[in-house]
């Protein structure tokens, strides 16, 4: 049952719950900082959320230096540069995120800008390669799904030499993570559905893929169970706090299953798809779930099977009987949530054109996410999924 | 090469397992350079890679290491040590980890799995990287190992079976001839 060897770190404070916001100066204190940079986006902003923010530094010694708000959902080298300066500019002794994934991912690579003094992330690519530890860092997430606020990775748009740049390290770990359903309450609910398909994909994941160990399996099995009783509700009721909370508790969870365990074909098919043809990373892993779960019957069937309770399926049967009701219950959720908010089931709903399906393989089977799946993932038994989902 | 700067006088057997790593290096760099010109398959993979991409294959932190470099469409072995700065390096973080990895007792995806070996540089090189060495080690390891290693069985063509027992016959020759790069 134990993998042969396995790591686990997950370094980050968790505030949860009903006012945690009101803690931050008083976090910011412990830090030692008082002159904060937020980092954010225009939909965030727009939703009053920065205005909440703000009122949490009523009454205290901290102050907010400077509130960089346009994030875009590409978030590239230039605009973390541009962070940066504006860090380093206004004098501001830490970052706050607040926002999904986009903001953390920006301020996580600024602030990686500020501490190694350099404006070329090039050279820090790949993995544990930063040297020293970030400025004090505090994480509000706006959405539930990435789980950014706890993994140790980043993924930065490279606009001149127009890829990706993905940083893995244990130094990339944000101080606090504060989780407070005030700031997911605005969540319009077609995002709520997305993002909360995208922690369910790194819990479910996270649990049958080759980096797994016990530890990260009770984070998944814990995140799976909010998910099933939660994402529902959130989407169908957005401002029932306690499901909000739920679910930020579910993408935190599923996020430290899988920044220690990795993810499999799904979330490198999604990557793909999300590069050729700009379909939104949770929308991308919400299609393509269950047939990523089902790709993966003959090496993880038996894994699979053992989430079906989790998932409020039938336990009843084979194994393989076990783990084809698992898929049918993540079936029913992606069907439930396209009734309640046009989340798409298919590519083709997605704006996936016929015609880009083979370059989405050609780019999934170079995602690291592909090593990580159980199932060999090669050029055709990707694009046979990929047509599948279409 | 880096510069051995260790405090602990190293043990007997970690200095043979270094030197059975360093061989080994040597094997797959000097196959690697060979197979890239024959295979069909790892010559329709290098077309995927940036023309004087440079990458070394190491182990940390006083290596052994080898690089290589793709040139003219193949890969030039280029011989031991961290040569022409390159831009991707796939690492073992000990000897250890290395030795089981080049001593067939454990698959690619299980070194990186196990948080054995990481990726220096673009991840994306080092997966297209990562999945050529795959086939390149087809022709190293025998075919009883590779089925235990690998997530699937590797399908030989007749050629590639002939090319396989080619390199075996004449892999003295070849591993004397990169001995000293
Ligand atoms: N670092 C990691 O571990 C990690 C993991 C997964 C994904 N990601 C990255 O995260 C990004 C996706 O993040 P995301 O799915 O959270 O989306 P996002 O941050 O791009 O936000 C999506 C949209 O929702 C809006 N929004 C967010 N919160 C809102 C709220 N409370 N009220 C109203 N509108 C709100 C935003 O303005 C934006 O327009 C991708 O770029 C992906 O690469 C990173
Ligand atoms: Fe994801």
């Amino acid at each position: 049952m134990l993998p042969e060897y396995y790591e686990f770190l997950c370094p980050v404070k968790i505030l949860s719950g009903l006012k945690a916001l009101s803690n931050l100066t008083f976090e910011m204190e412990l830090l030692g900082v008082k002159k904060a940079l937020i980092v954010t986006d225009k939909g965030v902003s727009d939703a009053g959320l920065i205005k909440t923010v703000k009122k949490a530094f009523g009454g205290s010694k901290c102050e907010i230096g400077a509130i960089y708000d346009k994030t875009p959902p590409d978030s590239g080298t230039d605009i973390v540069n541009e962070v940066a300066k504006l860090f380093l500019d206004k004098k501001c002794d830490c970052f706050i995120a607040v926002g999904g994934g986009s903001s953390i991912d920006t301020a996580k690579c600024a602030n990686m800008i500020v501490v190694e003094g350099t404006n070329d992330l090039m050279k820090f690519q790949g993995v544990e390669r930063l040297t020293k530890p970030l400025k004090p860092f505090v994480v509000i997430p706006t959405t539930a799904g990435t789980g950014s606020e706890v993994t140790s990775a980043a993924v930065i748009y490279d606009r001149k030499n127009k890829t990706k740049l993905a940083f893995a390290s244990g130094l990339l770990f944000p101080d606090i993570a504060i989780l407070d359903p005030k700031m997911t309450v605005t969540m319009p609910p077609k995002i709520t559905a997305a993002t909360g398909m995208d922690a369910l994909t790194h819990a479910v994941e996270a649990y049958y893929c080759l980096q797994k160990n016990p530890v990260s399996d009770a984070y998944a099995i814990a995140a799976i169970r909010l998910v099933f009783d939660s994402l529902l509700d959130s989407t169908l009721k957005p401002k029932d706090e306690k499901k909000r909370l739920a679910m930020l508790n579910a993408s935190l969870l599923a996020g430290i299953a899988f920044s220690n365990s990795l993810v499999g074909v799904v979330h490198g098919i999604a990557h793909a798809t999300g590069g050729v043809a700009r379909v939104p990373h949770g929308i991308a892993n919400s299609i393509l779930l269950p047939f990523g779960m089902e790709n993966n019957y003959d090496k993880a069937g038996d894994l699979i099977a053992e989430l079906a309770p989790f998932m409020g399926a039938t336990t009843t049967g084979s194994k393989l009987d076990q783990a084809k009701s698992a898929v049918a219950a993540v079936r029913e959720l992606a069907n439930e949530l396209k009734a309640a908010s046009g989340l798409p089931t298919k590519l083709s709903e997605a704006g996936v054109k016929k015609d880009q399906l083979e370059e989405i393989a050609k780019t999934a089977i170079n995602d690291g996410s592909c090593t990580m799946n159980p199932e060999d993932i090669t050029y055709e038994v990707a694009l046979d999924i990929i047509k599948q989902a279409f | 090469m880096e510069k051995n700067e260790s405090v602990h006088k190293p043990s007997l057997a970690y200095r043979l397992k270094k030197a059975v790593v360093g061989t080994a290096l040597i094997a797959f760099g000097a196959t690697f350079e060979k197979v890239s010109k024959k295979d069909e398959v790892i010559i329709e993979e290098l077309k995927d890679w940036e023309e004087g991409l440079v990458l070394s294959l190491g182990v940390l932190p006083f290596g052994p290491a080898i690089s290589m470099k793709k040139k003219d469409g193949y890969v030039k072995y280029l011989g031991r040590g961290y040569k022409e700065d390159p831009s991707l390096k796939i690492l073992f973080k000990n000897v250890d980890s290395a030795f089981l990895a080049f001593t067939g007792q454990m698959g690619n995806h299980t070194a990186f799995a196990q948080h054995r070996a990481l990726v220096h540089g673009s991840l994306i090189d080092g997966i297209k990287a990562n999945r050529v060495m795959g086939l390149v080690q087809t022709y190293l390891l025998p075919g009883i190992v590779l089925n235990k290693i690998f997530k699937r069985p590797p399908k030989y063509t007749f050629k590639q079976l002939l090319l396989k027992g080619y390199l075996y016959l004449t892999f003295p020759i070849t591993f004397s001839m990169n001995m000293w790069k």
